[in-house]
């Protein structure tokens, strides 16, 4: 049993300890880029191979002030937004199938751990043959990945529907779609939840990784471009610009998680 | 008159732990007259929750029939309400979501429903809590919710498998005696499977003993205290220990029974 006195000075002294955190991670990035800045200007570190964190600065104000980037950045996003809501849709309506038939997930099974054990990458190239170089081929890759998690966390979700719920809601007269509707959905939606970090995180991981080795447009053509005339500025600015893209929409799912599960204790 | 509940000759089998089956009752006959309060009192192990979810049309007896005023039994009892020992809230609908769900799988709709849920959440005390969620609330205050949640639909008959056996002896006796108050307004026919024999004689009109495996009924026993009760007073008078140790010498025997067997 949780001791309620040491909860709340434990509670406490981490309120107190927050500005010092931040105070200290700030201050690692800092002595980070000096130390990145010093060792290739005096050449310690070859700025050709590692660039500067001045000139990768300038670079990303550069693309941000001039345009450049904004036509890249919304082609990403928005592959990356249609693999996660497609292959979301699609996981969701499998696993219920799957979970509720269970002749389907047992003919299956063998199939679905094969296409799962599949580094998925690799159907890039075969994607970019069937669809183009066009958003379509990043779309499916980004959909073949978020499909896998969300079916299995659906799937998983539907089979470990508390009995007592279910039971209890059946007394309540509940019909099949009924079930549907007030238990199983809402006990997949939890397990589904959990895992929009990791999907949209795949989604995004599609979308650079198809860009990069086909295509007109979008964050990873601008490194791959970059990159085959030798400008690592350009790579790392690229690099850069795609994680803290997604530590904001990390950020805005983690909002939206909270909220919409603030039902579970502790949460 | 035709019993509320009515086992004839049923066989109940419990699920193993290895995945088999364990018959621990067969050819067991049981009425329940409409309008009573009945318990059954038996050592674990002797299918009290299994008779309970036979009544309910959750589970089906491999042999004998369930009749449900007179009507042989294929599907959900239509109607019963059921009150489980564990929680049985859907832990994502607020409270009174979760008291208006039976309305509204009914057809009602939610703006009619929800008024007669506020209702019935004041009646078991828990105006106020409306907008919480199950788990923000006590153990006993679940209980109330999960309550009006199954005497809202207006159920004929309540089953019950030990719904107050998680809480503390002070919540639970308010809630046996909150509970008395709500059936004494109703006299709907309630089966109240327990193992706390004082807990059964406190509360019912008749007590029922099942024996250890194989399982039949070892005596059904009047319990002829006044009304209304006070379910923490009633333990004090020298009738109900007169009763409680008639009943109990019949069941020690059977706890020993399934203790050793």
């Amino acid at each position: 049993m949780a001791d309620p006195v040491t909860f709340a000075t434990g509670t406490k002294s981490r309120e107190a300890r927050r500005p010092v955190i931040i105070a200290l991670q700030i201050g690692f990035f800092i002595a980070w880029m000096a130390l990145w800045e010093i060792m290739a200007t005096t050449g310690l570190a070859d700025p050709f191979f590692f660039s500067k964190p001045s000139l990768i600065s300038a670079r990303i104000w550069e693309w941000l002030s001039g345009g450049f980037i904004y036509e890249h950045l919304i082609t990403t996003l928005t592959e990356a937004l249609l693999a996660f809501l497609i292959g979301t849709v699609l996981g969701v309506i499998f696993g219920l199938t799957f979970a509720r038939i269970r002749l389907l997930a047992a003919v299956f099974n063998p199939y679905i751990r094969v296409f799962n054990a599949l580094p998925r990458v690799i159907l890039a190239p075969i994607f970019l043959l069937w669809f183009g170089l066009g958003i379509a081929s990043k779309v499916a890759l980004g959909v073949t990945l978020v499909f896998m998690v969300v079916f299995f966390n659906t799937y998983q979700g539907i089979r470990e529907v508390n009995p007592v719920l279910l039971n209890n809601v059946r007394m309540l007269q509940a019909s099949q779609r009924q079930l549907l509707r007030y238990v199983y959905l809402p006990s997949a939606m939890t397990w589904i939840f959990s895992s929009l970090h990791t999907s949209i995180g795949f989604a995004l991981v599609a979308a650079v990784v198809g860009e990069y080795l086909g295509s007109a447009r979008g964050v990873g053509f601008v490194v791959a471009q970059a990159e085959g005339v030798f400008d690592t500025t350009g790579v790392f600015a690229g690099l850069i610009l795609t994680s803290v893209v997604v530590l904001g929409i990390d950020l805005l799912i983690e909002k939206l998680e909270n909220y919409l599960l603030r039902w579970r204790p502790g949460g | 008159m035709t019993p509320a509940v009515s086992f004839d000759s049923v066989t109940i089998r419990l699920p193993t732990p290895d995945g088999g089956a364990l018959t621990v009752a067969t050819d067991l006959s049981l009425d329940i007259v409409e309008g009573k309060f009945v318990a059954i009192v038996g050592p674990s192990g002797c299918g009290k929750s299994t008779l309970l979810n036979l009544a309910a049309g959750l589970l089906f007896a491999p042999e004998g029939k369930v009749r449900i005023f007179g009507d042989e039994l294929h599907a959900i009892n239509q109607h019963a309400a059921y009150l489980f020992q564990q929680d049985a809230l859907l832990p994502w609908r607020t409270i009174v979501d979760n008291v208006l769900l039976g309305p509204l799988i009914r057809g009602r709709s939610r703006a009619e429903a929800e008024p007669e849920a506020r209702h019935w959440l004041q009646r078991v005390g828990l105006a106020g809590f409306e907008k919480q969620f199950p788990h923000q609330l006590s153990g006993g205050m679940r209980k109330r919710a999960a309550l009006a949640q199954s005497w809202i639909v207006d159920p004929r008959i309540l089953l019950m498998d030990e719904p107050f056996s998680a809480l503390d002896v002070q919540t639970r006796q308010i809630m046996e005696t909150e509970l008395l108050g709500l059936w004494a307004e109703t006299r709907k026919t309630v089966l109240f499977v327990t193992h706390d024999l004082e807990e059964a004689i406190a509360l019912a009109d008749e007590v029922v003993v099942l024996s250890a495996r194989p399982a039949r009924i070892k005596g059904i026993y009047p319990v002829n205290l006044p009304r209304p009760r006070d379910v923490a007073e009633i333990r004090m008078i020298p009738a109900f220990t007169t009763l409680f140790n008639r009943i109990w010498a019949d069941l020690r025997v059977e706890v020993g029974a399934a203790a050793h067997g």
